[in-house]
């Protein structure tokens, strides 16, 4: 934790400030809602080498992270920009060469797990997974998990219920998340910030990782974001950095302000096809612009505007999506 | 009446509805389904996403379970380790009346496979993975979609991504799950499948108009009992004009 105004910072500094190769981190929202880009985008200029994912709902901001070689394991239960990439394809490419160490739970038990992280528990128990391959096969092996110190040293226990002999349980380490990202509609200087719409696993990242880094829609000051404590989702305690991004989940959705933008996501998912594709589409989009003002110039202000919700729906109406 | 193989699909999943029910559902033809239902004869019917947003009627299709469109008319948007608890406590009381899934390969126990084709270390082609799959597999009736071929419908399949039956009688019991819950239908293009109360083994309960049982022996990969299916009512025009007109007019699903 940074002390108060000091926290406010640009996604470069947040991102060479607080994260360091091979960290576990965290990143919010859900496939292609919310997702922090300004700061996958950063870690990808940076350079960030042998990072370790918890990846939940996890979508397209990973997956470039991955073709970026960023990434050297990942555990999640899903990796999908869902409606355009069904299945993430530089992730899908890297399973299936070997070229990260993956490991899968399933999306509640990952849920669960980050829940328990932020509650401060070592393990949580479940009924999820049992029966199921999930239950039997180790993606990345016991012997793989003791020469990194930073993984769980187990996938899973399988115990009966101590106070329920007859009924079995899997019991689920909870990570040790060293960086969460996180996108918030709202933030103050002193981290305090306000997520508006669907939460996600967001609160619990943020609570359970050792930093927290938050982008946000608007910056406002902290005695304004104090006059509605019953609306802020976490505790500027929490919070390391505070980047002001407007538009820093695009392309995802963000609720109460902007839809996803399909031709992006489309573009993206013919791109990652090949890694000589997807390199010229990371230096289109990411690296050949230095900074998220930048990358904001270069979209325009038409096709940004063009995502703007209908209010009276929560979403724009009639958006092209095909 | 003209329909395509999807939109019989889509017609079948819609029919498995019950007013008043909840259901958890995921994105494609299952909330195509599910919508074209509360759009006809279950108005009252509650839809349940794995996001823990709940109870929405999306005017448009929503792309994944995460889209702004599945917050229109809903009635909880929670965090998300809340759907945790609602799905397992509510499932065993009965409250949650099935959930839908899918997959790349089925056994005829109804187990399934949406995570690796070939060997899960080295394999062939890493699929999506379980998402909330293994979860509702764990706690609900199940149903299932699926496309109707042999190498999908398989004996053996690669990877167990979500539990149906298990191997058997007193499979879910031996892994220390509810016997009483499990998978109850599989909708394909070609037909519905249920399983057997007591082999739980799955066999053919319908074909679809202009199916046939044969057909499906053919595009399965083991052997499945014909001798109680009978054909399917085909949509009525009613139905299909709410389907193409109101529940998904931009033909992103079907």
């Amino acid at each position: 934790m940074t002390q108060g105004c000091l926290k406010v910072m640009t996604a470069g500094q947040a991102i060479s400030r607080f994260l360091q190769d091979g960290d576990c981190i965290a990143m919010g929202g859900f496939v292609t809602n919310r997702r922090p880009y300004v700061f996958a985008r950063e870690i990808v200029r940076q350079g960030k080498r042998g990072l370790y994912l918890e990846g939940g709902p996890s979508a397209g901001d990973m997956d470039m992270l991955i073709g970026a070689g960023c990434v050297s394991v990942m555990i999640a239960s899903y990796v999908a920009n869902s409606g355009y990439t069904q299945v993430c394809r530089r992730f899908r490419h890297a399973v299936e060469t070997g070229a990260i160490l993956f490991d899968d739970y399933s999306l509640d038990v990952q849920t669960i797990a980050y829940h328990g992280a932020a509650l401060g528990l070592p393990y949580v128990p479940v009924k999820n997974m049992l029966g199921s391959d999930l239950c039997n096969l180790w993606g990345i092996s016991e012997e793989e998990r003791a020469k990194r110190p930073k993984l769980p040293q187990k996938k899973f226990v399988i115990r009966e219920d101590p106070f329920n002999p007859e009924s079995l349980l899997c019991l689920i380490p909870t990570p040790k998340i060293d960086v969460a990202l996180v996108h918030a509609q709202i933030a103050s200087p002193d981290g305090t910030f306000r997520i508006a719409g669907p939460q996600f696993q967001d609160l619990d990242i943020a609570i359970a990782a050792k930093h927290t880094l938050v982008s946000c829609e608007e910056l406002v000051p902290d005695d304004e974001i104090r006059k509605n404590p019953e609306l802020n989702t976490c505790t500027g305690l929490c919070v390391d950095a505070v980047v002001h991004a407007p538009y820093g989940a695009h392309p995802t959705q963000c609720f109460g302000k902007y839809d996803y933008d399909s031709s992006f996501l489309t573009e993206y998912d013919r791109a990652s096809r090949t890694q000589g594709e997807f390199d010229q589409f990371v230096c289109k989009y990411v690296t050949r612009l230095k900074t998220h003002e930048e990358y904001l110039s270069f979209l325009g202000e038409n096709r940004l505007s063009n995502l703007r919700i209908d209010e009276e729906y929560g979403f724009r109406r009639g958006l092209k999506r095909k | 009446m003209e329909f395509t193989p999807n939109q019989m699909m889509a017609v079948a999943l819609a029919r498995l509805v019950e007013d008043g029910k909840a259901y958890i559902v995921g994105t494609g033809l299952p909330l195509v389904g599910a919508t074209l239902a509360k759009n006809t004869h279950a108005p009252n019917a509650r839809l349940i996403f794995e996001t823990a947003l709940f109870e929405g009627s999306p005017p448009e299709v929503p792309t994944s379970v995460s889209d702004l469109r599945v917050n229109y008319g809903a009635t909880v948007l929670w965090p998300q380790y809340r759907y945790f608890g609602f799905q397992s406590i509510y499932a065993a009381r009965g409250l949650i009346a099935g959930g839908f899934l899918g997959g790349a390969q089925i056994d005829p126990y109804g187990n399934l496979n949406s995570t690796s084709i070939g060997s899960y270390f080295s394999p062939e082609t890493r699929l999506s993975g379980s998402g909330g799959a293994n979860g509702i597999a764990t706690y609900c009736d199940t149903f299932i979609i699926m496309k109707h071929e042999k190498r999908r419908f398989a004996e053996k399949i690669d990877y167990v991504t979500s539990i149906g039956w298990g191997d058997g009688p007193g499979g879910r019991s031996k892994a220390g799950l509810d016997p009483s819950k499990g998978p109850r239908a599989v909708v394909t293009e070609m037909g519905v499948m249920r399983f057997d109360g007591k082999s739980k083994r799955m066999y053919i309960a319908e074909y679809f108009p202009g199916r046939s049982p044969q057909e499906i022996q053919n595009s399965t990969g083991f052997f499945i009992d014909g001798s109680r299916a009978f054909e399917s009512e085909p949509p009525s025009a009613d139905v299909l004009d709410v389907l193409l007109n109101q529940v998904d007019p931009m033909r992103l699903m079907i």
